[in-house]
């Protein structure tokens, strides 16, 4: 079946899947089969913010101090999340708009990818501020190794999923040569699959691997360096946050089988192929993490506390999609991350706030006085 | 860090429920979320947002009931809570990661 902009038919489009239902026709919202999709729009439209009101003039002198391993962390770090927002600011738009069918997911799509074209632009608007030369940063992206095998593993399973659908618009169902590919089955579950894995892989780019790169960016301002760059990254982590629980609600959606009783039979079939993507993802975020460090660590970050943050994340994001965790660290490694990443806009400071709670009954006995170092009575 | 005093005794129209989590024991109240008292209690939960949309500070609810007084944007796994925005209605008990 061919894509159409405007489908004629009459349909009731809550009774339509997320995906692979008819296109959407009219773009209407006052009746809804997901309403969540449409509070993410409003809640993401509540973030707007433009780069430019950033300012990094003292990011610049504070880039040029910096030891020269520590601007290889924070350049190459800063090329991962253009690499990273590069494919998020299209990838949505152009594998998952062909193919929706609900016109508040349709929308939360394109407001989702739009947003990431701010993150895009914000990058632009730091490499600007601190260094002469933008094109050295910029170009490297294509050309570094390190850089380009982190392109290949975000981007495949959009790219499989873009080829699948391109072939099933044009020609339908059945098994295609498609020359230099080889040949190609389409028939709904294998789409149905390709859409799911690229779900999966999306929320692995947006919640493990933007966060990993997110403590980099923090760990500088730890040190009360690069702080306009973190505040900028404040509100990228903030927007990312929305993003992440849009995929997970798509793709729990798809595992209870509330939207689609197929989809939950694929999504079962493919659990382990989806641990497998959050797996591997994180092994390749803690290879990225010895490259970062390769010629020293930093105050307060290194690879192999960065590893076990990679590790922890990627055990929060697996149960948040109904995954069972893999990885042994359980604690966070840098628990200081959370205040960087919580918004400006929300008090954290339980010592202020009035105490209205105690500990008792307390019958752990290894408990010592370390123990209450963080609060105040 | 100041001394620790002896806990008052609590309000008598404060609604007070036991949260066990492994071996200790929270008193919490309906006033507020649950992730701002546990935090006041010395114990770290994972968070961002604070407000229900991001999913991080979900914790295992193992027993017992917790309301929303807004229904969060994050999707609440069964058997889970979301620590920042759950009120507390009863007794529970909670656990992080097995
Ligand atoms: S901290 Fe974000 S949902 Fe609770
Ligand atoms: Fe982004
Ligand atoms: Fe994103």
């Amino acid at each position: 079946m061919s894509y159409s902009t405007f489908n004629r038919k009459h349909f009731d489009s809550t009774k339509e899947p997320m995906f692979f239902g008819e296109n959407v026709n009219v773009a209407r919202y006052d009746q809804q089969k997901h309403p969540i999709f449409e509070k993410l729009i409003e809640k993401q439209l509540s973030f707007f913010w433009r780069p430019e009101e950033v300012d990094l003039s003292t990011d610049r002198k504070d880039f040029q101090r910096l030891e020269e391993h520590e601007q290889h962390i924070f350049l190459s770090n800063l090329k991962y999340q253009t690499l990273l927002d590069s494919v998020q600011g299209r990838s949505p738009n152009v594998a998952l708009l062909p193919i929706v069918s609900l016109p508040e997911l349709e929308t939360w799509i394109e407001t989702w990818s739009f947003s990431e074209t701010i993150h895009s632009r914000s990058y632009t608007h730091i490499i600007r501020n601190i260094v002469n030369d933008p094109t050295k940063i910029f170009d490297d992206i294509v050309t570094n190794e390190e850089i380009t095998k982190r392109a290949d593993s975000v981007s495949k399973y959009y790219d499989r999923l873009i080829e699948m659908v391109n072939l099933y618009n044009t020609m339908g169902m059945g098994t295609f040569d498609v020359p230099g590919r080889g040949s190609i089955e389409i028939s709904m579950p294998k789409l149905k699959k390709a859409l799911y894995l690229t779900i999966a892989s999306v929320n692995v780019l947006e919640a493990i691997r933007f966060y990993v790169s997110f403590a980099c960016s923090f760990a500088f301002a730890e040190r009360t360096l690069m702080e306009g760059n973190a505040k900028i990254i404040k509100l990228i982590a903030r927007d990312e946050a929305l993003h992440l629980t849009g995929t997970q609600h798509m793709l729990n959606l798809m595992a209870s089988g509330k939207d689609d009783p197929e989809m939950a039979v694929i999504a079962a079939e493919c659990q382990d192929e989806v641990r497998q993507i959050f797996i591997e993802a994180a092994e390749q975020e803690k290879e990225w993490a010895t490259y970062l460090f390769k010629d020293g660590s930093m105050i307060g970050l290194n690879a192999q506390i960065l590893g076990q943050y990679v590790e922890y994340i990627t055990n929060v994001r697996m149960q948040a999609v109904g995954l069972e965790t893999c990885f042994a660290t359980k604690h966070n490694p840098i628990p200081w991350i959370n205040a960087w990443l919580v918004s400006d806009n929300v008090q954290v400071a339980p010592q202020e706030a009035e105490i209205s709670s105690y500990l008792v009954g307390q019958t752990d006995n290894s408990l010592d006085d370390s123990d209450f170092d963080d609060f105040d009575l | 860090m100041t001394s620790i005093s002896k806990p008052k005794a609590p309000e008598k129209k404060e609604q007070v429920h036991r949260v066990l989590l492994g071996k200790k024991q929270i008193l919490v109240t309906e006033d507020e979320p649950l992730l701002v008292q546990l935090e006041r209690a010395g114990i770290h939960v994972e968070y961002q947002c604070r407000e229900g949309y991001c999913s991080s500070c979900s914790i295992k609810l193992l027993w017992g009931n917790v309301i929303y007084p807004f229904e969060p944007l994050a999707w609440v796994q069964s058997g889970y809570l979301l620590a920042c925005c759950a009120i507390v209605k009863s007794d529970i008990e909670i656990a992080f990661f097995d």
